[in-house]
């Protein structure tokens, strides 16, 4: 285990590279978590050794980080918003409330919660790209949000917060490139409140095999192309296509969710399951 | 588990998108600028419409109104329907609207008060924001043309209802005037009268032919 001192912002932080154990699956059958290979896991549809996967989805980050939030927007055609809007929306968040944006990236919900959370309040806006971070951090401070926001570059594995400390967390579409998803969500139990709650946006799977069909053909056709032209970088975007088809749908995550220990875990589909939020609390 | 197509759209997060992005665009807009809103730092107004199937939320912070779809925590809650919030205008009714279940408050009213207030003080120089845009002659021209466009309007809500009214009144007779129904009105009460003292003076007789025989 790779140990690394970073001093970012407000906060120093210990970054553990942390290692994991995930097997690579059929990708028209992307599911879980089965850790059937333990020197191996999945970068996409790639079969890679466990270490370097995150060395790997870092570099895909680092290189779409300018260009993300266009991304975003041509790729969802503005719907991303709504996802996020909805997960906002879902938070419960109030004023005084303590909140975890975890894989913030360029800080959309960042942005919102420091707003609704006030003065008393306060925002952790923590990813570990710090390219997402530089990116998420310079729009926040050009739209004036600086007062209750916090910059922390984490592994969401290894959380370097205390027991008990947040809200709200949100991850919204970050679980599926973390290594192993279930420390993660075990992670993310321990840092979280009692009566505190955890929001994951994320892609899943389509409700319907027709739009399934159609939405293959445009992730894996249309997307890295629009990233080729737009992003100048194909091969990250057809990686974002893969890593969706290997993330678990919607029951799968669930049932992680409730292993790690939340309870009353409930998921809602959005856009006909194109993306699923997942809530769960700590008691 | 299923969902609505309403909610598989999100209707709920676009309408209070767009209802966010329109009240912090007026608020930009007014001349009084956004200080109506510091006493209401941090306080959320929920309103829950029988219209809709959800509520919306509106709360401060920074000068500005964020309107979400959650109604976990609020400072006012109201409970009504499009038409009453419209009639909440005449203070006088609130109490009416209570009891008559029209409406019902939740919290503290005087939250809902300052809102209100915030949209009635609302005062914006539309042509002097245009002219900021497209420059003064347009915005005149522009301003002359609504003007316009406004009394023929204006002049259209009065005179097509008086010119329908005339065509199937008097034209085409499809419809009786107020005066003949009043009239037919009368003219029925007093046959019905004379109906019944004749009822009476009938049944006198019969009574009388009867004693006689």
């Amino acid at each position: 285990m790779l140990i690394n001192l970073k001093k970012y912002g407000k906060l120093t932080v210990i970054l553990f590279y942390g290692e994991t154990m995930m097997s690579a699956h059929d990708q028209n059958h992307p599911v879980n978590n089965d850790n059937s290979d333990e020197s191996t896991t999945h970068f996409g549809f790639q079969t890679v050794e466990k270490n370097e996967k995150e060395s790997k989805v870092a570099s895909v980050f680092h290189s779409v980080a300018q260009q993300y939030d266009v991304m975003n927007d041509l790729m969802s055609f503005g719907i991303h918003r709504l996802w996020k809007r909805f997960t906002i929306d879902a938070s419960g968040v109030r004023p005084g409330n303590k909140v975890l944006d975890l894989a913030g990236g360029t800080g959309d919900l960042t942005a919102k919660f420091s707003q609704l959370v006030g003065r008393e309040g306060k925002v952790i806006l923590a990813d570990i790209n710090s390219s997402m971070l530089n990116v998420g951090r310079d729009k926040l401070r050009d739209r004036g949000l600086v007062q209750n926001i916090e910059y922390v570059q984490a592994n969401a594995q290894y959380l370097p917060f205390e027991d008990n400390t947040f809200d709200v967390i949100t991850i919204a579409f970050g679980l599926r490139n973390v290594t192993d998803k279930d420390m993660a969500l075990r992670s993310m139990y321990r840092v979280l409140k009692p009566g505190g709650r955890l929001l994951v946006l994320e892609f899943s799977k389509p409700e319907h095999e027709l739009v399934n069909k159609a939405y293959d053909f445009y992730s894996f056709n249309i997307l890295p192309k629009m990233g080729a032209l737009v992003a100048k970088d194909g091969d990250s975007y057809q990686y974002l296509a893969e890593s969706i088809r290997m993330h678990p749908d919607q029951e799968t995550l669930k049932t992680m969710m409730d292993a790690a220990g939340f309870e009353q875990t409930s998921f809602k589909n959005l856009t006909g399951g194109v993306v699923a939020l997942h809530k769960g609390y700590k008691f | 588990m299923r969902q609505t197509i309403s909610q598989q759209l999100m209707f709920a997060q676009t309408l209070s998108a767009a209802l966010e992005t329109l009240i912090n665009q007026f608020l930009r807009y007014n001349l009084h600028g956004t200080r109506a809103l510091k006493p209401l730092s941090e306080k959320t107004l929920t309103v829950k419409l029988a219209e809709l199937s959800f509520p919306l939320s509106f709360s401060v912070s920074d000068e500005k109104i964020h309107v979400t779809t959650n109604d976990e925590h609020y400072n006012c809650c109201l409970i009504t329907s499009i038409s009453t919030l419209i009639e909440l205008k005449k203070e006088q009714q609130l109490t009416d609207l209570i009891k008559n279940d029209k409406l019902d408050i939740q919290g503290d009213l005087k939250v809902a008060q300052r809102f209100a207030d915030i949209a009635q003080t609302l005062d914006i120089d539309w042509q002097s924001e245009l002219a900021k845009r497209i420059g003064d002659v347009p915005t005149y021209k522009i301003g002359l043309l609504g003007r316009q466009l406004l009394n023929k309007l204006s002049f259209a809500a009065k005179q097509i209802p008086a010119d329908a009214s005339e065509w199937l009144v008097h034209e085409k007779r499809l419809i009786i005037t107020a005066a003949e129904l009043s009239y037919f009105s009368r003219d029925v009460e007093h046959t019905e009268q004379q109906t019944a003292d004749l009822n009476q003076r009938i049944n006198q007789l019969i009574n009388r032919i009867s004693k006689l025989s």
